[in-house]
């Protein structure tokens, strides 16, 4: 055997994956009344208070430029969003969580944050049903028109970017935070900040400023509006911009994967 | 075939010690000392905890690792698991590997057993429907047949380590790791464990095993490798591998004696615990005791009041804990009187009837007039038997053998059989030759009975 490779360990991985994610999914779920009904909870209920800020407490949406009725646009954003940010916020604790494992047995350490994104991507699901019952009362009740188009075919292109990035990400931070427990903390707040600079509930300032400039950099601005252009606004997305989101993500998931390969062997000893 | 199931070779494997930076604080104010000079070197942070380690284990053989604690066996089976990478050297493992660190590792409390069964066969390497076919096995071995649908929080740690061993031992690796995990359960487990231990041996897998229990470890192993701090001390059959631990040990206690003077021994109490040692026939200091070998315990007091009745007992535990003996002077009603002052208390003992190994005594002090505990050490004053490495089980009595010859005379009746040797311990049958027999000297668990062979009756005095 020697040192397992990443080839040579590739089928325990894929042995290992679905049987973590089931865990993750089951433990999460087990001993709550709503149990899978909170992957539908959370995202309606930060579209309602969204809606609630943006229409009620400070005016209308439309004012920051956005032409469909609100809660549709908050919640095609939010779908994305809660799978991201649930996604990163258990990668990061999933190796300290897990210390048992990475001291006592071996097996591909890239189990715990693919597990992670993988019980998210179920969530994410659920949500998704959820953004098409929302699609078909909006337009059912005549201020908004659904028209299906052959960039409804791209979304699951936008959706594997979305893993890639996610996966890339948490990789980096379950390993930093193995490392400096710092990472945990400095995230719960990174992660606040970020969702207001990725388009998720307002639209970003397109007005060729500084601001405007550097938040462009961040490749998911092109991905969350990507699902909102394909699935609601019926044209594919922003060339340039979702290119470079791609070429970002891809980066990150090899530089991510690579890195926590070549740390794995640390892992326990220094956990 | 010729190549080796599992491959050790030259291996050195460091760890750090404190200098873990574990908040970024830490890194800054570690980085801060290293730029104003003042930090610590490498070298006196890190020591080796493996050193050149060598050694292979043949396909289908069961080899022991023994060793005092921290003598890094547990780290060769994380090398050899893949859990570590060695700093030097190289580990390889040719085959299914198993390796059983720690039973139940994985196990998810808010789980029920069957879910976690289910989740650790995974992580051990059992695909879904191999674990499906051997669930009924598992379950019935580990004897939870009414908790499987219970979550694995409320098991008992009886039963919690039950179904963690049992689904380990149904893994059917080519190469099994295991790491001092017999020591839970209770006693009936613990030889089923054994025995599956056996019979996947037998049925040809490499076992590499870990344990402090020399008994165990013999009756499964047929070579072991002594570790001590970090380096191969001896390599060989189990029986001399262990004669050599055991003479190792008593040579470590005669160079450091134990340390009389811990906090717990009462100072500034009513009882003070001075000193204990041990002394032979001769009034000669015993480092170490040989079976059977007449000992004679001195304890020294100091009372800082007088105490009306006193009652000493002195207790006695294997290394795996266990409570072996127990003897108190208040059971004949040997209550002592004391003064103020400092006292010796002697105990005789004609023999200690325990094989080879390493024991734990502990002293404990009564008031019997008042009811009250005034001094209870824990147990940490060790004390080593010696029997050249000969003993399996645990205990060695005198005893006798004895050989009649109830039917004579076929052809073959000439063959009488002869039995010698320094029989200590299993099976002292050594050698069939045309002789009468001779007298067998044996201490320890007995051998099998020679078949009805012919040959003159004998009684065969025991040392």
């Amino acid at each position: 055997m020697g040192h397992a490779t990443f080839f040579s360990e590739l089928p325990r991985l894929r042995a290992l994956l679905p049987v973590l994610t089931w865990r993750d999914l089951r433990v999460r779920y087990k001993q709550s009344l709503l149990g899978i009904g909170w992957a539908v909870l959370l995202p309606v209920s930060m579209m309602l208070l969204f809606t609630f800020v943006f229409t009620r407490a400070i005016g209308g949406a439309s004012a920051f430029g956005v032409r469909m009725p609100y809660p549709l646009y908050a919640f095609a954003g939010l779908v994305p969003w809660t799978f991201f940010s649930t996604s990163l916020g258990n990668c990061v604790n999933s190796l300290v969580a897990n210390r048992n494992l990475v001291t006592k047995v071996y097996f591909p350490r890239e189990v715990f944050p693919l597990s992670c994104v993988a019980s998210a991507l179920v969530d994410f699901a659920i949500a998704l049903l959820v953004l098409i019952a929302l699609i078909v009362y909006f337009h059912l009740r005549g201020d908004w028109t659904f028209t299906p188009t052959p960039a409804l075919l791209f979304v699951p292109v936008v959706l594997l970017i979305q893993i890639a990035l996610t996966v890339g990400l948490g990789m980096i931070l379950a390993m930093a935070n193995l490392f400096y427990r710092d990472v945990r903390q400095v995230f719960s707040i990174a992660i606040q900040l970020w969702m207001f600079v990725s388009a998720v509930v307002v639209p970003l300032p397109h007005d060729g400023s500084f601001w405007a400039k550097l938040f462009a950099l961040n490749p998911l601005v092109p991905i969350i509006s990507a699902y909102r252009d394909c699935i609601l606004n019926g044209h594919g997305p922003d060339g340039g911009a979702f290119l470079y989101a791609a070429v970002v993500a891809i980066l990150f998931l090899i530089f991510g994967w690579v890195g926590f390969r070549r740390a794995s062997f640390r892992f326990a000893e220094c956990i | 075939m010729d190549r080796p199931a599992v491959r050790f070779s030259h291996v050195a494997k460091r760890f750090r010690l404190g200098e873990t930076h574990d908040t970024l604080r830490d890194l800054l104010a570690y980085g801060v000392r290293r730029l104003l000079g003042r930090g610590t070197g490498d070298g006196r942070s890190t020591f080796w905890a493996l050193d050149d380690v060598d050694f292979e284990v043949a396909r289908g053989e069961a080899v022991g690792i023994i060793g005092p604690n921290g003598a890094g066996k547990s780290t060769v089976l994380k090398l050899l698991a893949g859990i570590l990478r060695p700093d030097r050297g190289a580990v390889s493992v040719d085959g299914r590997l198993a390796a059983l660190i720690e039973v139940g590792a994985g196990f998810h409390g808010d789980l029920t057993g069957r879910e976690n069964l289910f989740l650790n066969g995974a992580i051990l390497g059992m695909s879904r429907d191999e674990v499906r076919r051997k669930l009924d096995a598992i379950v019935s071995f580990a004897g939870i047949e009414r908790f499987l649908d219970m979550p694995v929080k409320r098991y008992s740690s009886g039963m919690y380590a039950r179904l963690g061993f049992s689904i380990a031992a149904h893994v059917e690796p080519e190469v099994l790791l295991v790491d001092e995990v017999l020591s839970v359960g209770d006693a009936v487990f613990r030889l089923r464990c054994l025995e599956r231990m056996r019979r996947l041996v037998h049925s040809g897998t490499t076992l590499v095993f870990v344990t402090h229990d020399l008994d165990q470890m013999q009756s499964i192993c047929g070579r072991a490798i002594v570790l001590e701090q970090g380096r191969v001390a001896h390599e060989g059959p189990a029986r001399d591998a262990v004669g050599h631990y055991m003479s190792a040990m008593s040579r470590a206690f005669a160079d450091r004696p134990a340390d009389l003077h811990a906090d717990d021994d009462g100072r500034g109490g009513t009882v003070e615990l001075l000193d204990l040692r041990w002394f032979d026939a001769d009034h000669e200091e015993v480092v170490w005791v040989r079976p059977g070998q007449g000992i004679r315990a001195e304890l020294t007091l100091r009372l800082v009041r007088p105490v009306r009745s006193l009652v000493v007992e002195l207790n006695m535990r294997a290394a795996t804990n266990e409570p072996l003996l127990s003897l108190n002077s208040g059971r004949g009603d040997r209550m002592f009187n004391g003064d103020a002052g400092v006292h010796r208390i002697g105990l005789r003992l004609p023999e200690i009837p325990l094989s080879g190994g390493q024991y734990f005594w502990n002293v404990r002090i009564w008031d019997a007039e008042h009811g009250t505990t005034l001094l209870d050490t824990p147990f940490r004053f060790p004390m080593v038997i010696n029997d050249g490495g000969h003993g399996t089980g645990a205990l060695c009595l005198d005893h006798e053998w004895s050989f009649d010859s109830v039917e004579a005379a076929t052809a073959a009746s000439d063959n009488s059989l002869s039995l010698q040797g320094e029989g200590w311990g299993e099976g002292a049958l050594v050698g069939v030759t045309p002789h009468p027999a001779s007298p067998l000297k044996g201490r320890g668990a007995g051998g099998e009975y020679p078949p009805g062979l012919g040959g003159a009756r004998e009684d065969l005095p025991v040392r």
